[in-house]
């Protein structure tokens, strides 16, 4: 019981990127066991998805054979952010109601670890959920397989992805310290995830539809990887503010 | 800046080059060769709004940077009364566009490139400030305005970019790769109006930030006093 | 109380140096310029009416806040400048358990080990859980645990580092009896070679542990006196100096 005998007690230096790497995956460690414990937040998150696909279906069938093939794309992707908006908030909600933020701020750790890691945790909900709902989904909307350009579709899914997750980790931060806690989150998130949202489906709509390999897609794609580096490193720069006092 | 032109002197020079510039754009530069004739010509105030209100986005995000840094709260003062200009200029941008749009093409509204990445920046300042109106707390505020304002203003250009995936529009496309596209008449006359509405910004913000500085001095006084 | 604060051979070193703090929310002053010192091995309780600012003070040695003006030194480093280290040496016990509900007490205690980069991990979980009486439940999550054992779980949570200072928050509110006892045998156990800062409305406890004692209202230190002050002498300086919001 014991603590160490004078002098100070700052490890150094040397033991810090070790620390970080190590406290990056208890972080997420914790998170996942926690979720996939209670269960409750992916159950809801994948029943509210295959529900918004089926309400898709109602409110498109106006006409007789009507065509649904372009919209394809859009309706996938609205459905994972409007899924997202839920989840976000649910990640930091316990956190905050048990006092667990202040628990993890106390603790010797840089909060871009943090970020990075709740990150990746809103990343792997996302991932377990779209894992569900694109099957589902190929099911009720798509004719034609696309089997041949599942890569395209993998890579655009995870960088639009991680677009979503990290915009998305930073505001929820800020949410939910303010008064209306999940009402903020969808009007300051919306905005910004519009160009994600445009270039995912534009690219989803066109493997779903036509079929289009990486060549086809590339504009896209890099547009996408550009987005998620400029804002990963500006949350970077500023998630030490949102999450701080 | 702030001593160096009067506030007066500044609306006046602001409303001299808006003034000149709306006499140019009429009596002087030619109308309009294409199909939108007399109506192009609103593009003299439209296009320098739209370019005005995005150097007031700008001008909030080094406000919201340079309170990061400081912790002093009249960056923060500064960054949303531009980011209050932005937005007004911002509106002015679709209602321009709008009526050009009216006249030109005979549609109220078309989702093309420009009209939707100012609606899209019209929404995403708003935010702005509905995230001020949900904090209490004055530094705590701040900082989330900041770094909102932060992240907000890098979206804009990547929101234009994305815009360009979308299917053509009707928007002429004025400043292009090969230079202005205009001739020299039509440029004097734009370059007025550009002038003037930088100065409106110039004079509206030194105003704006006078008022609000004054509030915040007013409030002092009061929780000094008991209130 | 301890040897360590044995004055005659030279005093011990500074652990908590705070000069001048301020802290404003918004336009309100919460604390207006504290000036203190807690030597190792010291016992500060701290006492004083709610809304004085005492929390306000042991989260901002915490790291938690960050001083409007003013500096603070814990462990001979600046909160502000270099709050790391600060982070290492420091182990916080609020009337917050500040544990995942969901998970269990091992699960909950190897979390915390591995963002303090504790490396004996599992021996000193195991030790802390039998030294709280928990073994038997460490498998539980925490959801099903009572609130004196959650408190009991939280002081694990916050020696499982070693921490050189220990900042109480109301610690002993709420707990029953037998985790007071345990609470008080621990905190014997640890009493030497530990700085402690503890924020109580518990008159007796602040008494009997605190080698200096001071109270906080509005903003400002309006008392402090080494200990040995009895309780009914206490009592009486603490209703003289406390007035309805004004410092006497």
């Amino acid at each position: 019981m014991n603590s160490q005998r004078g002098g100070a007690i700052d490890q150094g230096a040397a033991g810090a990127p070790v620390r970080g790497w190590a406290q990056f995956k208890a972080i997420v460690r914790k998170d996942l066991i926690r979720e996939l414990r209670t269960r409750d937040m992916i159950v809801s998150m994948i029943l509210f998805v295959l529900l918004a696909m089926v309400i898709f279906h109602y409110a498109f069938s106006v006409k007789e054979g009507a065509d649904l093939t372009y919209f394809t794309g859009g309706m996938l992707w609205v459905t994972f952010i409007f899924a997202m908006l839920l989840g976000l908030n649910r990640s930091f909600a316990q956190e905050k109601d048990e006092h667990c933020l202040d628990g993890l701020l106390l603790c010797p750790v840089d909060r871009v670890t943090i970020f990075l890691a709740k990150t990746v945790g809103n990343l792997v909900f996302l991932l377990i959920i779209q894992a569900v709902a694109v099957p589902v989904f190929t099911l009720f909307f798509i004719e034609r397989s696309y089997l041949g350009d599942v890569l395209p579709f993998l890579i655009v899914l995870l960088l639009a992805d991680v677009g979503i997750c990290a915009l998305g980790t930073l505001l929820a931060t800020i949410s939910m310290n303010t008064r209306s806690r999940d009402l903020l989150l969808p009007i300051l998130l919306l905005p910004l995830i519009v160009p994600v949202l445009i270039a995912a489906t534009g690219a989803t709509t066109l493997i779903f539809a036509e079929g289009a390999g990486l060549a086809d897609l590339l504009a896209r794609v890099l547009f996408l990887l550009g987005f998620d580096a400029v804002f990963l490193v500006a949350a970077w720069g500023t998630y030490d503010f949102a999450i701080g006092e | 800046m702030k001593k160096l032109v009067s506030a007066p002197a500044l609306f006046i020079g602001a409303g001299v080059f808006l003034i000149t510039g709306l006499m140019l754009a009429f009596w002087y530069s030619p109308v309009d060769s294409s199909s939108m004739g007399f109506s192009q010509k609103i593009f003299y105030y439209h296009v320098p709004i739209a370019e005005t209100a995005l150097v007031a986005f700008g001008i909030a995000f080094v406000a919201a940077v340079a309170y990061l840094r400081t912790q002093d709260l009249k960056w923060d003062r500064l960054s949303y009364v531009s980011v209050r200009l932005g937005l007004l200029f911002s509106i002015l941008v679709m209602i321009t566009g709008m009526i050009w749009g009216k006249a030109a093409w005979d549609t109220w509204w078309a989702w093309e490139p420009r009209l939707t990445t100012f609606l899209l920046v019209c929404f995403l300042y708003a935010a702005y400030w509905v995230l001020r109106s949900v904090v209490d707390e004055e530094q705590r505020r701040a900082t989330y305005a900041a770094v909102f304002a932060i992240i907000a203003f890098i979206n804009v250009p990547i929101t234009f970019f994305a815009t360009r995936f979308l299917p053509e529009g009707l928007h002429p496309v004025v400043i292009s790769a090969g230079g202005t596209g205009m001739e020299g008449s039509m440029f004097v006359s734009f370059f007025i109006s550009m002038i003037g509405m930088t100065l409106l910004l110039v004079a509206l913000t030194r105003r704006d930030l006078a008022i609000e500085n004054l509030k915040d001095r007013v409030t002092d006084l009061k929780t000094s006093l008991g209130g | 109380m301890s040897d360590a604060q044995d004055r005659q051979d030279g005093a011990a070193p500074l652990e908590i140096e705070v000069d001048g703090l301020r802290k404003t929310f918004g336009r309100r002053e919460v604390l207006k310029g504290l000036s203190f010192v807690v030597r190792r091995g010291g016992f500060l309780s701290i006492f004083g009416p709610n809304g004085a600012g005492k929390t306000t003070t042991l989260r901002m040695l915490a790291t938690l806040l960050t001083p409007s003006g003013g500096t603070v030194k814990v462990a001979g480093h600046d909160v502000r400048e270099d709050p790391m280290p600060v982070r290492r040496a420091i182990g916080f016990i609020s009337h917050n358990a500040m544990l995942y509900p969901d998970l269990t007490a091992q699960e909950n205690l190897r979390f915390y080990a591995d963002m303090y980069g504790v490396d004996d991990r599992e021996a000193r979980i195991t030790e802390l859980l039998e030294r709280l009486e928990l073994s038997a439940r460490r498998h539980d999550v925490v959801r099903t645990y009572s609130k004196g054992m959650r408190q009991r779980l939280a002081i694990a949570r916050a020696v499982l580092h070693r921490p050189r200072v220990l900042l109480l928050d109301e610690p002993h509110s709420g707990l029953d009896p037998r985790a007071v006892d345990i609470l008080d045998g621990l905190l014997t156990e640890i009493r030497d070679e530990h700085t402690f800062v503890m924020v109580t409305h518990n008159i007796a406890k602040g008494l009997e542990w605190g080698t200096e004692l001071m109270i906080i209202e509005g903003g400002r230190i309006a008392y402090e006196h080494a200990a040995g002050v009895d309780h009914d002498s206490f009592s009486a300086v603490y209703r003289e100096h406390v007035h309805d919001g004004s410092v006497v």
